[in-house]
């Protein structure tokens, strides 16, 4: 059975696909997350005087936004190039 | 003279597909984005629609490939291309109305399958075309999602699991309007494109293009204000079950589910293994609330879902199998199609009729009530 299934379907781009999606879904999902706790972080320390620190998880945030607009430029990109 | 009005009803009735194809997908980018109250359900669906009429004009790579890896194109004929369309048309009126989230790719491949396999006998069907490039997509689509969804949304928990309520709800409301906005891009390249594909074909078997040829710019734009339209008219049946009746979500399953179904979206288009955006979707959403607990997820309503899908090839392929041959009833002309138009445009009068003597629906609110 599995290697007629294997005959009719291209497994490389099937197993291309999973592994690009995972990492891509989860990636962006924890980039965005980070994006959130670093604004949310640097809020909490802003309030408690520790500006370094909330500086700090200010630009860790920004980073990570900046991972998530990427990525969504990334896939305008494979939009236009398909 | 004759061909030429079946040209004409093919490209009406492919243009009508479009349209359901928008209405009955909009569920698909905007449902995440209402639900949790990240947008307003006009807005959402204004801005879905502009993006869908946008994302219609960046590539047209895959408008002529519709159907051809899974019959013989020899065999297809405008005749056989309309009766698959009605069959599509009929199949997504029927789980909209149901409030059922069906892929419309599926249901226009189902369509001129079996019109095809009406018209020319069984052999015309490409075994390996059905099942590589349909039946595994089906299933690879909607459990890939789950899992991404499922797996993204419990990293995220951990990530956010201390911040403010209030912070997090905001940041992901907004992080929507991005994700969601992708989904509308994504959405627009890919569905517009079935219909660009399906009246090229039409046209190139009527002699009207040579076979190599690409989508006139005509169809370009007709096919991209149809489906925008569409989408603009927004089918909010199938809004409210994607939305609320699969799980009650929070911003952050919202935001995941649209962002894990892009991933797995691009990613798959990227690769050369295209998915359904119905069924990505969904299975994100109901990834997104299985992680948090199982007993969130309706598994009632995901069961009458998955049933749907298994049912859009055969069910779209018998009407699309009837059309034909109740077409063939008027013989190779241009009648039939003629009939057949004229029977469903009554049928969907009467419909329409039959509605507003009830009253008008409810519309969707904020948070999505109804």
């Amino acid at each position: 059975m599995l290697p007629v299934l294997g005959a009719l379907v291209e497994g490389k781009e099937l197993v291309e696909t999973v592994i690009a999606a995972t990492l891509a879904g989860v990636g962006v999902t924890f980039a965005f997350a980070v994006a959130i706790w670093g604004y949310g972080r640097s809020l909490e320390l802003g309030g408690e005087e520790r500006r370094l620190a909330a500086g700090l998880a200010a630009a860790v945030g920004a980073l990570a936004l900046l991972v998530v607009v990427g990525s969504i430029v990334a896939g305008i990109v494979v939009m236009t190039h398909k | 003279m004759g061909s030429d009005i079946i040209i004409v009803i093919v490209v009406g009735t492919a243009l009508a597909f479009d349209f359901t194809n928008g209405f009955h997908d909009t569920a698909n980018v905007v449902a995440t984005s209402i639900s949790t109250g990240a947008a307003r359900p006009q807005v959402a669906i204004a801005v879905a629609s502009l993006l869908n009429f946008a994302g219609a004009f960046i590539s047209i790579s895959v408008a002529a490939t519709v159907a051809k890896d899974v019959v013989d194109a020899d065999v297809i004929t405008p005749t056989i291309v309309f009766a698959g369309l009605i069959g599509a048309i009929a199949w997504n009126l029927v789980t909209w109305y149901f409030g059922l989230p069906s892929s419309s790719s599926h249901a226009l491949i189902g369509g001129v399958v079996g019109s095809a396999v009406a018209a020319a006998g069984f052999h015309v069907i490409i075994a390996e075309g059905l099942v590589g490039k349909v039946l595994v997509p089906a299933l690879v689509a909607p459990l890939l999602a789950f899992l991404v969804a499922g797996l993204s949304i419990g990293i995220a928990y951990r990530v956010i699991g201390h911040q403010r309520p209030g912070v997090v709800s905001r940041g992901y409301r907004y992080g929507q309007l991005l994700s969601g906005g992708l989904l509308a891009l994504a959405h627009g390249t890919n569905d517009a494109q079935k219909t660009m594909g399906v009246i090229t074909l039409a046209l190139i078997a009527n002699g009207n293009l040579g076979p190599e040829a690409n989508p006139p710019t005509w169809v370009i734009i007709c096919s991209a204000a149809a489906i925008s339209l569409g989408t603009y008219s927004g089918g909010w049946r199938i809004i409210k079950t994607t939305g609320t009746r699969i799980i009650k979500m929070d911003a952050a399953q919202g935001f995941t589910a649209q962002g894990s179904g892009a991933a797995v979206i691009l990613a798959s288009t990227h690769f050369g293994f295209p998915l359904s955006t119905t069924h990505v979707i969904n299975g994100g959403v109901m990834g997104a609330g299985a992680a948090k607990r199982l007993s969130a997820v309706r598994w009632g309503v995901a069961g009458n879902i998955v049933l749907a899908w298994v049912l859009t090839l055969p069910a779209a392929a018998a009407i699309g199998a009837l059309t034909y041959g109740v077409t063939r009833l008027f013989g190779t002309g241009a009648v039939g199609p003629v009939v057949v138009t004229l029977a469903a445009l009554a049928l969907i009068a009467a419909a329409f009729v039959r509605r507003a003597q009830r009253g008008a629906p409810v519309p969707v609110t904020e948070g999505g009530g109804r």
